[in-house]
């Protein structure tokens, strides 16, 4: 039911079929579409202005990379927006467990334990684990003392950042446990070309599973179901989208240096790397959780009104707190994946990301009113973000021009969706 | 309170780093303010810090003050501004109230200190300016050769590479620092923008990065990377934390160890890197020397020298116009080839410094 607050609902006063009736039947959230519109715009203007070098498999595949941990955070951010509440201590917690995960590989854990191909997962459990207890303190806070979320992250950003510092005396933790750092991605933490291949095979019948599956189950309860055209166009752009990025990723080689450092042939495919891996995985199970299961469905229904959905019987407090218990773990995954591909615990890893993970909500159409909300929207924000930034390093445009334009383009992308809500309604 | 507490933690802290390091202190050129003798004996001198948290004050600059000071018989008194310039100049009237006679500052903000600067000096307190800039003509500007570390860097990085493709990443666009790392590569030669280029080196990539962020600093090499396709032969980074983001992107192209690379601080990471070849050079700044410097300094302001005539200093005009007398302390270029400087010194320990050192490739401070 979710989805039903996504989608605009004024299917009533529209005489002749135009582009904005034909997208309504076939349940193309328009704001979605836009978000892509946008993004295509930026990516071909990027490539026209850098002389073909954006829309290059490299430029492409690092850009992935580069988007994965704000993404992750992304679709946890928008559930505590949705639910009107706001996390400002992700950038610190992200911090603090990055430079908790670099010390326990390096110094922390005992010397048995240091070095093994087992001592990633049990640092990443650790982190995981550090980052859903400081999730739930802050949660419990927010919830159950009644603490505006505001105030009591607000505290988590200075606080967190303070322990981080602590923890190292300020100073940088370097090299990292080597398997950990696969984590991070690189051509060595990618998937290659067969396992890249078959993680999109299964990523094509899973959408035309789930699109087949839906339709039946539409139409046993006897609720409209899409138009035959615009279910097949669906399948058929997402299978393309899908194998595109894929073929993309794979046309990306090992740089040769690097290839023969580990004895790899020339044009050996990268293939998809690990953190973007985990990202779309983090990606499909948070729209899972927020669109199929019941949290999810409570989440938005507090987002929407509070006071009724604590009348409906909804535990508004538990759900509250385990939104921020999610985000803080969500942090503490993408510290894993920051501080591996740096290949160091530094203090400042996460300083500002909540920002960018604010922004990248926001800009995915995340309302700040409460209850609306998508996980694509803003793992896309995410990417929108990271395109702009990657792409004027690429034109040389120097970091305070790009503050300007990102923080133009932040309110320039929300100003737009609430003046076409205001129409819409 | 607070104060007593800190004092109480830090007397540990200075008794262990003064027995690690009183070795290697007493090969350096003898001490100059001996020469000024007792006479500074039970003269109260105040240090106001900015920001105490900050590992390398409590680790390396204090511990130096109070030993040049106790070599006098002076006394030691201090207080931690946390980060604000209102508290910093609450803070220099107590140390003023509490009877010091020399005050030396870390300012947290160089301009807005100016008041209590003149409110000291009507009273007759000289004032030392420790490592930041002060813009008062009566305080004495104590401080590392910054300009000096970015021509440190330049040539050691041209050095190894005498022409090819440079990209300089450059610190926070709001810090001096920034500027003045990047007006002392001009100053060893390095074109001071991709037009002026004209010689054997060209500059493919230049950026700023907000708050020296080491992560953003590699997603900055990253695009470099790919705008040049590989095409880049030495990468100025102005410090240690961006040179680790910038040798980890050149480490996914494998590249690291093949692209000279600059640094500075003499952070343990990046003198590892050193150690391994990833980084050319660091260029380090013995906080030990610029504490000692200011303690003998303030020694010598307490038996009445005038500034000028301090041990050391030379004139120097500031940014702001103001004629300060001066003691500017040169930073050492750490590469491969003298990697004992900082052994000897005690600075790291063998066991960090060598880490996962191929022993075929080792540096000689690592066999």
């Amino acid at each position: 039911m979710a989805e039903a607050s996504t989608v605009p609902k004024n299917v009533a006063s529209e005489p002749r079929p135009s582009v904005r009736s034909l997208l309504l039947s076939a349940e193309v959230d328009a704001r979605l579409l836009g978000l892509i519109a946008a993004l295509v715009v930026i990516w071909v203007g990027f490539n026209i202005m850098s002389g073909g070098l954006f829309l290059t498999s490299r430029n492409l595949w690092n850009l992935s990379v580069q988007s994965a941990s704000v993404g992750i955070m992304a679709t946890g951010m928008v559930l505590i927006i949705v639910s009107r509440n706001i996390d400002l201590s992700v950038g610190s917690v992200l911090t603090f467990t990055g430079m908790t995960m670099a010390m326990l590989q390096t110094q922390w854990l005992p010397e048995s334990l240091l070095g093994q191909p087992y001592t990633w997962v049990i640092v990443l459990a650790i982190g995981l684990l550090v980052g859903a207890a400081i999730g739930a303190i802050q949660g419990f806070i927010i919830a159950y003392l009644m603490v505006p979320s505001f105030i009591v992250t607000l505290g988590g950003l200075l606080i967190w950042a303070g322990f981080a510092f602590e923890e190292a005396s300020g100073q940088t933790i370097s090299p990292l446990d080597t398997v950990f750092q696969l984590l991070g991605g690189g051509p060595v933490g990618s998937l290659g070309e067969i396992a890249s291949w078959a993680i999109g095979a299964l990523a094509c019948v899973g959408i035309v599973y789930s699109l087949i599956a839906s339709r039946r189950r539409r139409r046993r309860y006897g609720f409209p179901v899409r138009p035959r055209w615009a279910e097949g166009s669906l399948m058929v752009i997402s299978v393309v989208v899908v194998l595109g990025a894929v073929w993309v990723a794979n046309s990306y080689y090992w740089p040769a240096a690097l290839a023969e450092q580990y004895g790899k042939g020339l044009n050996t495919p990268v293939g998809i790397a690990n953190p973007v891996l985990i990202a779309i995985g983090v990606a499909i199970v948070m729209t899972i959780v927020a669109t199929r299961r019941r949290f999810g469905r409570y989440v938005f229904a507090i987002g929407g009104n509070p006071e009724a959905a604590e009348l409906g019987g909804i535990n508004t407090r538990r759900t509250i707190m385990l939104t921020f218990v999610i985000m803080s773990t969500l942090a503490a995954l993408s510290a894993a994946i920051l501080s591996a591909r740096l290949n160091a615990g530094v203090t400042g890893l996460g300083a500002q990301a909540e920002l960018y993970v604010i922004a990248a909500a926001v800009i995915g159409g995340t309302s700040f009113a409460g209850g609306i909300g998508t996980i694509p929207g803003a793992v896309l924000g995410a990417v929108v973000m990271q395109s702009l930034q990657s792409g004027m390093v690429l034109l040389r445009v120097d970091s305070p021009i790009q503050d300007i334009v990102v923080g133009i383009v932040l309110v320039a992308a929300v100003g737009t969706d609430a003046a076409l809500r205001r129409r819409a309604t | 309170m607070s104060i007593n507490r800190k004092i109480a933690a830090l007397l540990g802290v200075a008794a262990i780093v003064l027995t690690a390091c009183s070795s290697s202190t007493a090969s350096t050129k003898p001490s100059t303010a001996a020469a000024s003798g007792a006479s500074a004996a039970g003269c109260k001198v105040g240090v106001s810090w900015n920001n105490y948290t900050e590992e390398r004050w409590a680790k390396w600059d204090e511990p130096a003050i109070k030993a040049a000071l106790a070599a006098v018989g002076a006394e030691y008194i201090s207080n931690d501004a946390k980060s604000s310039a209102a508290t910093q100049a609450t803070n220099i009237d107590q140390l003023i109230s509490q009877g010091a006679k020399v005050l030396i500052i870390l300012a947290q903000d160089g301009t807005a200190i100016k008041t209590s600067v003149a409110s000291a000096t009507s009273q007759k307190i000289p004032v030392i300016g420790y490592d930041r800039l002060i813009e008062d003509p009566a305080a004495l500007y104590i401080t590392f050769d910054n300009k000096g570390v970015g021509k440190m860097q330049a040539e050691a990085i041209m050095k190894a590479v005498p022409k090819g493709n440079y990209v300089i990443i450059k610190g926070n666009k709001a810090d001096a620092n920034a500027d003045f790392l990047r007006a002392g590569m001009v100053e060893a030669g390095i074109p001071a923008n991709a037009a002026s280029a004209t010689g054997d080196i060209k500059i493919v990539g230049e950026t700023y990065t907000n708050d020296w962020k080491p992560a953003l600093a590699q997603t900055e090499m990253e695009q470099f990377l790919t705008a040049n396709q590989n095409k880049v032969d030495a990468v100025l980074s102005e410090n240690d934390g961006m040179a680790g983001g910038v040798i980890a992107a050149l480490k996914a192209q494998g590249l690291a160890g093949k692209v000279a690379v600059s640094g500075q601080d003499g952070d343990a990471a990046a003198l590892n890197n050193v150690a391994l070849g990833n980084q050319t050079v660091d260029v380090w700044k013995d906080a030990r020397e610029l504490g000692k410097a200011a303690g003998e300094a303030a020694a010598q302001l307490c038996t009445g020298t005038a500034n000028d005539k301090v041990i050391g200093t030379a004139p120097f005009t500031t940014p702001g116009k103001n004629n300060v007398s001066s003691i500017i302390i040169a930073p050492h270029p750490i590469t491969k080839d003298n990697l004992n400087v900082v052994l000897d010194a005690g600075w790291i320990t063998k066991a960090k410094l060598c880490a996962g050192v191929d022993a075929s490739k080792a540096p000689d401070a690592c066999k």
